[in-house]
This record gives structure tokens, C-alpha cells and sequence, in this order.
């Protein structure tokens, strides 16, 4: 197993690039994202409590319920943090993350090289799967029948969001434009097993991904892409957002040139993980509700 | 002192405030970590003898959950092995959760009821924190209600208490 909850929960960074890159989309889905850190904060933030047996109580209980492999939050968090690290990340980013300086995307630009976009589809609808993946295995099929699980899935908020409306902007729009919708629906519907085969992120994620062989993996691939896209576009043009628009909340927190717009979503790539930084956040959230309904 | 030195110091001081990476286990926690793997196992073997009994499926807690309250929206949450979860919202706002876990999955859980000095229609109640009313069916099933806003009093999780179908849940806990 990997590291405990509380680990996970006390080890997310409270500043650095991820955390800024993030706080860059708060326009977005305004006040939706607090970057909650620290186990027991996180349990006062989601529940209200401040009685300190109860913190504790809620504590343990959460903690058994991680431990437990069948629960499926271990799978979740290993999804999120897997799907995360698609992108290959650089040994010196990792350090500028936690030591929470400002970052030069000058000093980075060496090592940058813009991902092809037929990647870049395929690693948008890797981190799909996986989010539809990992949300089954954090709350279930929540609801009775097909209309309430569609409205739990509606009330996706806070990290939810956020995670959400980052993968759309830092994966989706900067990298690939505003047809980004278009052309990963172009790539993915021309895509063979063997494409998939050959992707060293799916390679590692497929042992999740349901469909028995390689050509229904890819079958799951394709329909998650299929069932998000509607909600995409609407997310993207009811909250108006263009590349443009994303580049220059970014350019408050991290100095880009503009001549080397290209390089952006390489940058975020390389020294980012929202996925997993708000995905342990997300799991972390749902323990905590579960733990102090069932103490 | 060797200014060199004074600098490696500093330098150690910022990595490990940035990094963490000083920080040693939580006792708190760590405890409480190993522990649990030992409860999960004991639990496990307890319910293959069936000394306890199998959880219930989450899904069959759906039917009693309060459905069409006019003005509130009640949003399905989570729906595990022995566990459901509703949020409670009015005009976007959470006010509260609802759920029904099933004590199967927790057994200390029911402990607490026995000092229970109030019930709801029977049933015995007990207040947890500042955030929770806990009823417990049938001596199996946990229903609880817990404020997410402030405006969400103890008064308004009894009354949601009793919008929960108690009859159809303890109709259930007698069933094998």
C-alpha cells in the first residue's frame, strides 16, 4: 500500500506551482476551490466540527476506511496520482513545487518540448476515463436509478470542479485551441487498439480501465470521452473561457513571454499535478462525509 | 561561526519547512494506522463466520431517504457497502447530509445509543459533536443527520430525523 490518508492529506504543498496554476482558474469557478491541506484541517473544513473527540473519532474512522482495499479509495487515489504523471514530469520541478518559490518559465524552456496533439488528445481522454473510473470507486453509483445518479454527477463542486475546469483549461484549450472538444473527438474516434497499446500512460492505467481486451478498453475510452463532451462545451462557453483568457490569469502568477505561448501547456505539464493534488483532496473530502456518518 | 556553515544551516531549515520532509510520523494517526489494518482483518473473518453479519448494499437505503421535500433539493452523494449519503440543499446552498449506514460496517457505532436519553418515534437518538444527530433502527441501522451550515440547527436534523422512513428501515432489520 501506498502511503496513509493523513500522509497524503498533510503532504499537499501549500504553495508552488500546482497551487498557483490552480488558484489561476479560480475565475472560473469562482470561490469552488479552497486548497485545503493538513489532515485535520480538512477534517473541520468539511465537516464543521470542532469538538476535538469527535476530529479524532471522524479521524480514525476515515483512516480505517482508506486502509480497507475493498473500499476502493487506494484504487482512487492510485488512479489520480498515475493519470497525474502521464505528461513524464522533471526531477527539478518537483523540488521548485514544494520549496513554493516563484518559478522563471524562462529557466524551464530548455527542457520543454510542446506535446504532439494527438498525445495530448489521448492523455485528455486517459485522465477522462480515469475521473469516471476513480468517481465510481469513491462514492459508488450513487442514487436510485439513471435521473439522481445524473444529479449527483451534477453536483460535482469545490475540488471536483476545479480538477475539472483545470483538465478542460490545461489539457484541453491551452494545448489544443478552442476546437480542443473537435479535434480530441477527431483523434480518438481514428484511434485502433494499437495506439493505445503503444501509450506508455495507458499501458500503466489499464489494468483499471473496464472492457476486457484492448479494443473495449478503448470502446470505455471513446464513450467517456462521449459522455463528458456535452458538459464540456457548456462549462467552456457559459463561463466564457478562451486560451487567451487562461494565459493571462496565468501570466499574474507565472511569468510567461509572449512569444513562447506554445510552451504554456508543456510548462504546466512538466511542473503541475492538479490531477492528483486535487483528486487526493476530492477522496480525502468523500472519507471524511462517509467517516463521520457512520461513527 | 563559518558563514558557510550558518548558510547550510539556513538552507536545511528552508527544505524542511518547503518539503516536509522532516516531519516525522503523526503518533496521533500512526497509531490509530497500524491499528486499523488489524480491525479491518478481524473484521473480515468475523463476517465470513458470521459471527457479524454482511453489510447491506448501499442501494437498498435509497427508498427511504425523504424524496419531493418542496423547497429543498436532496441530492444523492455516495453509495457504498452498507452506506448512503444525501445532500440537503435549498436555492444551491448545502445545508446538511443525510445518511443511513449499516452498523454491520462499524459495530462501536451502536455503543453510544446505550446511554440514548431521547427517542424519535421509538427510536433511541444521541447527539454527536456540534454538527450530529445519530438514531439508530432496529439496532442496525445508523440514520444521521449533520448541519453544513450554521443556519442548520440540532432542532432541523430531528425534524429531518423523522422525514426518513424509520418504519421501512426497521421493517428491513428484522429481515434476514
Amino acid at each position: 500500500m501506498s502511503k496513509p490518508i493523513y500522509d497524503l492529506i498533510n503532504e499537499l504543498p501549500q504553495s508552488g506551482p500546482t497551487v498557483l496554476a490552480l488558484q489561476a482558474l479560480d475565475y472560473i469557478v469562482p470561490g469552488e476551490w479552497q486548497n485545503i491541506t493538513g489532515f485535520e484541517n480538512m477534517i473541520v473544513a468539511v465537516t464543521g466540527e470542532i469538538d476535538h473527540g469527535m476530529i479524532q473519532q471522524i479521524g480514525e474512522r476515515a483512516i480505517t476506511l482508506y486502509n480497507d482495499p475493498a473500499e476502493g479509495y487506494q484504487r482512487a487515489v492510485w488512479l489520480y496520482q498515475t493519470a497525474n504523471s502521464i505528461g513524464g514530469k522533471l526531477g527539478a520541478a518537483a523540488l521548485a513545487n514544494k520549496l513554493g518559490e516563484s518559478i522563471s518559465f524562462l529557466s524551464f524552456l530548455e527542457h520543454l518540448t510542446p506535446k504532439a496533439d494527438k498525445l495530448q488528445a489521448i492523455d485528455f481522454v486517459i485522465k477522462v476515463a480515469a475521473e469516471i473510473i476513480a468517481y465510481a470507486k469513491i462514492n459508488g453509483i450513487p442514487g436510485d436509478g439513471v435521473a439522481e445518479f445524473m444529479g449527483a454527477v451534477g453536483d460535482y463542486g469545490k475540488e471536483s470542479l476545479m480538477r475539472l475546469a483545470a483538465l478542460v483549461c490545461f489539457d484541453g484549450i491551452v494545448p489544443l485551441g478552442p476546437d480542443f472538444l473537435r479535434k480530441i473527438e477527431e483523434y480518438i474516434a481514428s484511434l485502433v487498439p494499437n495506439d493505445l497499446e503503444s501509450n506508455p500512460a495507458f499501458s500503466v492505467v489499464s489494468s483499471m480501465i473496464p472492457g476486457g481486451s484492448i479494443a473495449g478498453q478503448l470502446g470505455f475510452v471513446q464513450q467517456g470521452f462521449q459522455s463528458i463532451k456535452g458538459w464540456i462545451g457548456n462549462f467552456v462557453s457559459s463561463r466564457g473561457i478562451t486560451r487567451e483568457g487562461v494565459v493571462g490569469s496565468l501570466k499574474q502568477y507565472i511569468d510567461i513571454s509572449d512569444d513562447k505561448l506554445d510552451y504554456v501547456a508543456a510548462f504546466l505539464d512538466a511542473t503541475t499535478n492538479y490531477f492528483e493534488h486535487t483528486g487526493i483532496q476530492t477522496i480525502g473530502r468523500r472519507l471524511i462525509e462517509r467517516a463521520i456518518a457512520e461513527i | 561561526m563559518n558563514t558557510r556553515i550558518v548558510g547550510v544551516v539556513v538552507l536545511a531549515f528552508v527544505l524542511c519547512l518547503g518539503v516536509n520532509a522532516c516531519k516525522k510520523d503523526d503518533p496521533r494517526w500512526s497509531n490509530i494506522d497500524a491499528k486499523s489494518k488489524e480491525a479491518i482483518e478481524a473484521k473480515k473473518q468475523a463476517q465470513e463466520s458470521g459471527a457479524l453479519p454482511t453489510p447491506q448494499e448501499g442501494g437498498i437505503f435509497n427508498a427511504f431517504f425523504p424524496k419531493n421535500e418542496p423547497g429543498f433539493e436532496l441530492v444523492a452523494s455516495q453509495e457504498k457497502t452498507g452506506f448512503a449519503e444525501y445532500k440537503l440543499k435549498k436555492n444551491g446552498t448545502d445545508l446538511a447530509m443525510i445518511a443511513i449506514s449499516d452498523i454491520a460496517n462499524n459495530p462501536q457505532a451502536a455503543e453510544k445509543f446505550a446511554s440514548a436519553t431521547k427517542t424519535i418515534a421509538g427510536f433511541p437518538v444521541v447527539e454527536q459533536g456540534n454538527t450530529a444527530t445519530a438514531l439508530l433502527v432496529g439496532g442496525r441501522f445508523q440514520v444521521k443527520v449533520l448541519s453544513r451550515s450554521l443556519s442548520f440547527t440540532k432542532a432541523d436534523r430531528e425534524a429531518w430525523l423523522q422525514k426518513v422512513n424509520l418504519a421501512g428501515l426497521a421493517a428491513l432489520s428484522t429481515r434476514k
